[in-house]
């Protein structure tokens, strides 16, 4: 655990983007796509993609079998945004690779047989770009991936054909919540082929305001011009984010939401992930806006995901009920904001 | 296969119109597209995707007889089972699954990055166009010397790998 994580630290534009992520889809040519595979199948895959790193040389990558891993592991690895959901529920015939920061992943045996993925903190759409293609381009030379000059690389489902490259960007947006004016935000942007989604919860106000944003189309693109695309209509979001945040600044009402809600999280001794999610937002934002100066968007990103149902378990090294989560998440929460 | 429109650059864009039971096919190059106002919009829906393959009676009863042959699945286990068996089934059912696809992306000509093993003929027509437009350029500048080496390179490019 001495290796930094990625996301201990924030990054470019801080104040309002959480992380930066690219993922590419990748599939072996000749084998069946994933979900129509044998076991025996899914074990060739995880030994063609394990082989592509020579034993006998240092590896950037821990290579770890899923079923090996603990449920509340799997679960704080979806909180790590490492693996997906659908990726922890079945993880027999599944792999993962894994740099010490957790900065790149490779999931083998998900909907398609590689998902190679990298996460920055802060805006890095480039970087992250960079360190993708990379390791594209290692597997590339020593698996066979199913490529067709018209169509792209082809993947399991038809909305990744073309670059199989999602970029997307977590950002935390409260003050475009509170003015209401995220669902008209949605529409915007996917008329320009851009998707916008709450992070948690369902409905017009996840909790914590946190929502990604990523590139819907894949095919007739190319990965940079996807990119640039993204870039730009994440720097209207981030002037217009600010812009929001200013005007509220020095309404009594905002001033009191953000004290009362450091007040509540620095006291309480329960906590429910959706408490704690809907409290921690004014008070990143307090802290954005420099009204607080006791913690640091550093800290509170690291918070965000140590506070997680499978982060508590995982630092307990035992399963918790829902109560037993709450007190921890608490204690923590009240031990980091101290 | 050449744009319908223009004639000069290959056809990236493809519309099937059917008015009164007649179906017609256009096939349009990037640049006349975007001029007819056709794939400009990136909207997409899943079950449009799905949903299309399933609204085709009439294909459905022929080639049937055809099956992938990596997963040997026909384009009806495809449509019933709403998901391609492998990367193979793009490519055996391809006239049929593009109109989908094309629903999904606006596009159906991929231009991002190339994989090792493609054997690298969409990167030379890259190359190509680049030249040709560089070229196109040049006569509208009447900048004639460069374009006497556009020429040369083009065609120097083009013989390549004919010999
Ligand atoms: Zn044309
Ligand atoms: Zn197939």
């Amino acid at each position: 655990m001495a290796q930094e994580k990625w996301y201990q630290r924030s990054g470019a534009e801080g104040d309002v983007v959480i992380s930066t992520r690219i993922r590419l889809a990748r599939d072996l040519a000749h084998l069946p796509f994933p979900a129509w595979m044998t076991a025996e199948q899914r074990e060739d895959v995880i030994t063609q993609v394990f082989g592509a790193f020579p034993n006998d040389q240092p590896c950037a990558f821990e290579r770890r079998r899923m079923s090996d891993v603990p449920a509340r592991e799997l679960l704080a690895m979806v909180e790590r945004h490492l693996i997906s959901r659908e990726f922890a529920r079945d993880p027999s015939g599944e792999a993962l690779l894994i740099t010490a920061d957790e900065g790149v992943s490779i999931m083998v045996g998900e909907e398609d047989h590689l998902r190679i993925q990298v996460l920055r903190s802060g805006f890095d759409l480039d970087s992250a770009w960079q360190e993708a293609t990379c390791w594209d381009d290692y597997l590339d030379t020593r698996l066979h991936f199913a490529f067709d000059e018209r169509l792209g690389y082809l993947t399991q489902c038809p909305t990744n054909l073309g670059t199989g490259m999602r970029a997307s960007v977590m950002l935390h947006l409260p003050a475009l919540q509170e003015k209401g004016i995220i669902q008209q935000l949605s529409v915007t942007v996917s008329k320009l082929g851009l998707t916008i989604r709450g992070l948690y919860g369902e409905g017009s106000k996840p909790e914590g305001a946190l929502y990604q944003i990523s590139n819907q189309v894949t095919l007739g693109i190319t990965e940079q011009e996807a990119i640039d695309n993204l870039r730009s209509i994440v720097n209207q979001i981030i002037r217009e984010e600010r812009s929001c945040r200013e005007q509220l600044k020095d309404s009594p009402a905002f001033e009191d939401r953000v004290f009362r809600s450091l007040g509540i999280l620095q006291n309480a001794r329960l906590l429910t992930g959706n408490e704690f999610m809907t409290l921690i937002s004014p008070v990143r934002m307090g802290v954005a806006l420099g009204m607080i100066d006791h913690t640091d968007l550093n800290a509170l990103n690291s918070l965000l995901i140590d506070a997680g149902a499978g982060a508590l378990m995982e630092a307990a090294g035992e399963e918790l009920d829902a109560a037993q989560r709450d007190v921890r998440r608490a204690a923590l929460v009240r031990e980091r904001l101290r | 296969m050449l744009c319908d429109h223009c004639g000069k650059y290959a056809a990236t864009t493809h519309v099937k119109k059917t008015v009164n039971g007649k179906t017609t096919e256009l096939h349009l190059c990037a640049h006349c597209a975007a001029q007819q106002g056709i794939g400009t919009n990136f909207g997409f829906d899943l079950g449009d995707f799905w949903g299309s393959l399933f609204a085709e009676p009439a294909k459905r009863t022929q080639e049937d007889t055809v099956r992938c042959p990596d997963c040997g699945r026909s384009f009806r286990e495809i449509a019933d089972q709403g998901r391609p068996g492998c990367s193979t089934c793009y490519l055996t059912f391809y006239d049929r699954l593009l109109p989908s696809i094309q629903r999904i992306h606006g596009k159906t000509q991929h231009t991002g990055k190339v994989a090792a093993q493609a054997d690298g003929t969409v990167k030379k027509e890259r190359e190509l166009q680049a030249l040709r437009d560089k070229l196109n350029a040049c006569i509208a500048e009447q900048d004639y010397e460069t374009c006497a080496q556009l020429r040369d390179q083009i065609r120097a490019l083009e013989q390549e790998g004919e010999a």
